[in-house]
């Protein structure tokens, strides 16, 4: 079997490999922690510790699932808040992990409603030993707006708060970010003001996922009524790729040191968000519905990209997709690509032709005795909608065209992908 | 070349492994991954897979059995971890040999090297016999770094794999690659090299540190009344033959089977693939108490064949043959152009000095009574497939490490 070395450094901290259990209920406990370590997570963001006068309180059902056809936790919602366990019961799990795994990474999660309950919760998780602090300022469902995404959608209070983290810890810091916001970049640039090291995002998304028909509830139904609450899982990794994307490229934000949360389920995910500009990685939604063991194929898959790459540390590959995501208005509109279709490989199912006709410019023309789609370059934009849809992979990207009047050689033109799709 | 005899079916895509590992459970303590005679670890690989993690799988799959490809097409699947899947709860099991399958083949594609030779321990071994038992437990022992000699009385290696599985359950370039990987181990093949005969069990044992049998069920059992007739051919010939011409064979139209195992079926579907009109299999045993996997089964009655059961042949004269019903007062006469007959297969142990009964050592374990010398596969205790093959060369490998090496490390 493959072994690379994963390791690499965060916020100047050694991490043995990068992915880590995100704050949240898959490691609520000890117990859950040493389990995960075992299997071969390397860190953990523990459950977010609150102050202790303040009352977690949960409701009872908690969660929703959104699907599509056959396909189960397309993305996830959920309604708790932080930890439940008392103060004291999780800086004692802080500190017999960090004795029992000293080459793993604890990272203790923390929130408060005011400055001087951050400044004394930073003081006791680094008292208890954790490697590095998360604040989180992104919960998007908690009962008070002192707390969670209100208050990290507000630059001054994300300062404000940071530095009293810094106050009352040496710790490296990273502040988690709601995706509840149009533009991350004012709050995280307030993050690294206040004494940030770094920023962990995204939080889950403010949703309404399901509705029951009969009783006219959203779901999950709690006791007749539901509210807007956090989405996670698939669904939202497109969303946490965005904002990470634009962190990266912010201005005087070029290296900023992102730890990469949302939907990461597969190797590949990671990559993405490696790619992106994330250092470590955080799940959670994942490993709730498959449990800890998904981390081995996160890390063999990891290692086979490495050495299909021919990188030997992880670190040469954060960050070094930014520079190919440019703004709409820059990208290259001179060309088309006309779809090819495989008739070998056609089934004759006619789905290109329906979505072609009913979702674009109708292109396809479709032979009734033969069952064979084909394209109407006179019509065709070039969308390649139709290369998505068929479910053989007979389509692909066929000849590609200058548009009338532009200057450009089609041979330079880079449109070709390798993902494993069909 | 490519006739209806060599065609393969064909397998999975991205796209549709995907969707049918998607109908995988992901069981806890996967009870697939527990039947698995050889420990494949269907469970891990599938979950690979589910995770687009294609590489790992094969690593998963290569690691446990050196025949993955060949367990993928040929292991009766039904009887072992698709037995067990719990998705029959639901509806019918998890294709698990077509997602292996699929994973192999992206191994071979993709020209991965998974398996790694240990460090030399400075020990020898000869392997009698190149079937799956002596190809897996050279593996194993070469990953241990032993140094490995296999030798084989007939011109090809794989036993059964190349001699009896036909080619469109079982290409031959997937046998010999899966050979290829072991020899470019380390492996040493010595074809034509008959031991009892060519070398004698005697030299092996002062060349070599063990020696192990692994010389399988290689002859035909024939019965008296067929001795000596003309247009009577033993099943393993026959499928050899086919095998070798790639199908380019020529068959009369009337062919008549006698047998009801696996090699029946193989026999009688492949008879139908060469296009020969009239194929009737005479099974001894009825439907209700019948021996051939269900799966086998099925394909020799898609391809046509008519199946009779109950009857038992009583004489064959010119190129009539009478059979007689096992229970009723029945009596069937069939003039056929010619007979085949898969009434199964017989050790051959001259100058081995192991004897054997009903097909098997007397014991149960591997090492014999000359502490040296050893079996593996058919002829030892235990299931005769292909995938027990691969478990008993596993295991005869541990047991001379343990033996040898006192289960130390080489390192
Ligand atoms: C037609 C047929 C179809 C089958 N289909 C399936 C199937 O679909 N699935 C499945 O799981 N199993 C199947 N089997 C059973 C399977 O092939 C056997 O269980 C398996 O091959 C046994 O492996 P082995 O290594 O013990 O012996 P073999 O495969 O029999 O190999 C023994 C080797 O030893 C060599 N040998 C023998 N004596 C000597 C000697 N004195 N010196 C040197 N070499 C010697 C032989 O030439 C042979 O190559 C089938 C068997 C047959 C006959
Ligand atoms: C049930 C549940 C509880 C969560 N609790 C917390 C929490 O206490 N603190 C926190 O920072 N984030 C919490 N989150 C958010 C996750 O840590 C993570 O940011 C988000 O779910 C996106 O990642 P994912 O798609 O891998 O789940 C929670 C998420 C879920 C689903
Ligand atoms: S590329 Fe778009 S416009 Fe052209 S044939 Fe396909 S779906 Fe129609
Ligand atoms: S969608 Fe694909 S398979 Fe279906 S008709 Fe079009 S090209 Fe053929
Ligand atoms: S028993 Fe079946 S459903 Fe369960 S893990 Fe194995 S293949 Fe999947």
């Amino acid at each position: 079997m493959i072994n690379k070395d994963l390791g690499i450094d965060f916020l100047g901290v050694h991490f043995e490999n990068p992915f880590c259990l995100s704050s949240s209920p898959v490691d609520n406990c000890y117990e859950m922690c040493a389990k995960a370590f075992d299997e071969g997570w390397g860190g953990v963001v523990f459950k977010t510790i609150g102050p202790a006068h303040f009352k977690i309180d949960e409701v009872s059902p908690r969660f929703d699932e959104l699907t599509k056809e056959g396909t189960p936790f397309v993305g996830f919602k959920n309604m708790e808040q932080i930890a439940e366990h008392p103060l004291q019961e999780n800086l004692d799990d802080l500190t017999k992990l960090k004795k029992n795994y000293p080459n793993k990474i604890v990272i203790a999660s923390i929130m408060g409603t005011n400055e001087d309950d951050w400044v004394e919760l930073a003081r006791l998780v680094t008292e208890a030993g954790a490697d590095m602090i998360e604040m989180n300022l992104s919960c998007p469902q908690m009962t008070s707006h002192a707390m969670g995404s209100d208050v990290g959608t507000n630059p001054k209070l994300v300062k404000k708060y940071c530095e009293a983290v810094k106050r009352g810890s040496d710790l490296p810091m990273m502040a988690k970010m709601t995706p509840n916001i149009t533009d991350m970049v004012p709050a995280a640039k307030a993050a690294m003001d206040g004494g940030a090291d770094g920023i962990a995002t995204i939080n889950t998304v403010k949703s309404v996922a399901n509705l029951d028909l009969d009783k006219k509830v959203a779901l999950p139904i709690v006791n007749g009524k539901s509210s807007i609450s956090g989405f996670s899982g698939k669904a939202v990794k497109p969303i946490a790729l965005r904002f990470i994307q634009q962190l990266r490229v912010a201005a005087g934000m070029e290296q900023l040191p992102i730890s990469g949360i949302g939907g990461i389920e597969t190797w590949e995910d990671a990559v993405e968000f490696i790619l992106l500009g994330s250092t470590t990685l955080q799940v959670t939604t994942a490993v709730m519905q498959y449990g800890y063991r998904i981390v081995e194929d996160m890390k063999n898959g990891l290692m086979h990209y490495m050495e299909e790459q021919g990188v030997d540390h992880l670190s040469d590959l954060v960050g070094i997709a930014n520079k190919n995501i440019l703004p709409a208005e820059d990208l290259d509109r001179d060309y088309k690509v006309y779809p090819k279709i495989d008739w070998d490989k056609c089934i004759g199912c006619g789905r290109c032709f329906i979505s072609c006709f009913d979702g674009a410019h109708q292109a396809i023309t479709w032979d009734e005795k033969t069952r064979r789609p084909s394209v109407d370059y006179s019509k065709c934009v070039g969308c390649q909608l139709c290369n998505l849809v068929c479910p053989v992979g007979a389509i692909s990207t066929g000849k590609i065209e200058m548009k009338p009047g532009r200057q450009g050689n089609v041979e330079d033109i880079d449109i070709e992908s390798v993902r494993l799709t069909h | 070349m490519s006739n209806n005899y060599t065609k393969e079916d064909s397998g999975y895509t991205m796209t549709t492994v995907a969707e049918e590992a998607a109908r995988c459970l992901l069981c806890h303590d996967a009870p697939c991954t527990k039947a698995c005679p050889a420990g494949t670890d269907p469970a891990r690989f599938i979950r690979s897979v589910r995770f687009r993690n294609i590489k790992g799988a094969a690593e998963t799959i290569r690691e446990n059995n050196a025949l993955g490809a060949i367990c993928a097409r040929v292991c009766p699947t039904e009887k072992y971890c698709e037995l067990a899947c719990s998705r029959s709860g639901i509806d019918v099991p998890i294709d698990i040999g077509g997602i292996q399958r699929y994973v192999t083949d992206f191994e071979q594609q993709a020209g991965m090297k998974i398996l790694e030779k240990g460090k030399a321990n400075g020990l020898k071994i000869a392997i009698v016999g190149s079937g799956p038992a002596g190809l897996q437990s050279a593996t194993t022992l070469l990953e241990k770094g032993y140094a490995v000699d296999i030798y084989e009385k007939n011109t090809k290696p794989g036993g059964y794999l190349t001699y009896g599985i036909p080619e469109y359950r079982l290409p031959q370039n997937i046998v010999d690659y899966e050979i290829k990987r072991i020899t470019d181990l380390g492996a040493t093949l010595h074809l034509n090299t008959a031991i009892g005969n060519d070398i004698t069990m005697d030299q092996l044992k002062a060349d070599y540190d063990a020696v192990i049998l692994a010389v399988g069920a290689s002859e035909a059992k024939m019965l008296p009344m067929f001795d000596n007739q003309a247009n009577v051919e033993t099943a393993v010939d026959f499928l050899a033959r086919v095998k070798d011409a790639q199908g380019e064979v020529s068959e009369p139209d009337n062919v008549v089977v006698v047998g009801g195992g696996d090699v029946a079926m193989d026999v009688s579907t492949t008879l139908k693939r060469l296009g020969v009109k009239h194929v009737t299999d005479m099974v001894y045993e009825e439907f209700a108490e019948f021996r051939a996997s269900k799966k086998e089964l099925a394909g020799t009655q898609k391809a046509g064949v008519t199946i009779v059961d109950g009857y038992v042949p009583e004489s064959m004269t010119g190129n009539e043959v009478t059979f007689k019903h096992r229970k009723i007062d029945a009596e069937m006469k069939i003039k056929a152009d010619k007979v085949i007959l898969a009434i199964g297969q017989q050790v051959n142990t001259d100058g081995l000095g192991i004897t054997t009964k009903r097909g098997e050592v007397p014991f149960i374990g591997y090492q014999t009574q000359d502490p040296k010398v050893y079996v593996t596969g058919d002829i030892a205790h235990g299931d005769k497939t292909v995938v027990w093959a691969v478990r008993k060369g596993k295991e005869v490998a541990e047991e001379i490490d343990k033996t040898l090496m006192g289960g130390r490390q080489n390192d």
